[in-house]
């Protein structure tokens, strides 16, 4: 089975504000906003290198964070759902 | 725009200073919250809704198969619409292809790309918004 690889929107068409720990994204292609919570924005972040699938993902963002817990894959594919569910994160 | 403290910027060159512990969380878990706009509280009617192609401030151009407005007679691109999408054929269009009664697949892909570019302020912009709307 082939991994399906993610892209998300770039920076122009978000807008963001944060809020101590959360941000609000302001997703201009929709008018719809979206409250987030780590590791949300982190993920669009680093998304916004360029399309990747979970496990690219991964690599990315342990490149710049450390994990709380051994992190696993099952974890990330869930909130990188949630992100596509909302519109924020799309498949390729 | 602020970003991510340790990295503004958005690029991997400023590499963070002190390492910050991110928890991916529990897979239960939700991280994202949506607002919708008060528009989506019409959802019953989104699908009336129209879409010009193109918009009334661009009477007459083509559209490209990028969806973009191009002079009127350029080859490739498609021509005007006689009448606007509705928004159920819009939906029918982004989500499954379905091309709209008298139009010729390669001139839906054209139109399908012009609405994807709307911005807030064109015509048909709040519709297509509309539609976005996740179930």
């Amino acid at each position: 089975m082939s991994q399906p690889r993610y892209v998300a929107d770039p920076d122009g068409e978000v807008r963001t504000v944060q809020l101590d720990g959360l941000a609000l994204l302001f997703h201009r292609p929709s008018g719809m906003t979206h409250i987030v919570a780590p590791p949300a924005p982190q993920i669009l972040e680093a998304l916004r290198l360029g399309p990747a699938d979970i496990g690219e993902l991964l690599g990315r963002l342990r490149a710049w964070y450390d994990f709380e817990v051994d992190e696993d894959m099952e974890a990330l594919e869930a909130r990188v759902a949630e992100l596509e569910a909302a519109g924020l994160v799309a498949r390729l | 725009m602020s970003g991510i403290e340790e990295k503004d910027g958005g690029g991997i060159s400023a590499m963070p200073s002190r390492r910050t512990v991110l928890a991916l969380g529990a897979a239960a878990a939700s991280t994202v919250v949506t607002i919708r706009p008060a528009l989506a509280q019409t959802a019953g009617s989104v699908l009336n809704c129209e879409i010009p192609v193109p918009g009334p401030h661009a009477g007459g151009q083509y559209i490209s198969a990028e969806g973009s407005l191009v002079s009127p007679g350029t080859p490739g691109a498609a021509p005007p619409l006689s009448r606007p999408l509705t928004g159920e054929e819009v939906k029918a269009l982004l989500n499954s292809g379905a091309t709209p009664p008298g139009v010729s697949p390669q001139s839906a892909q054209a139109y399908a790309n012009y609405i994807r570019r709307l911005q807030a302020g064109m015509s048909g912009f709040t519709c297509y918004a509309s539609l976005q709307m996740p179930r």
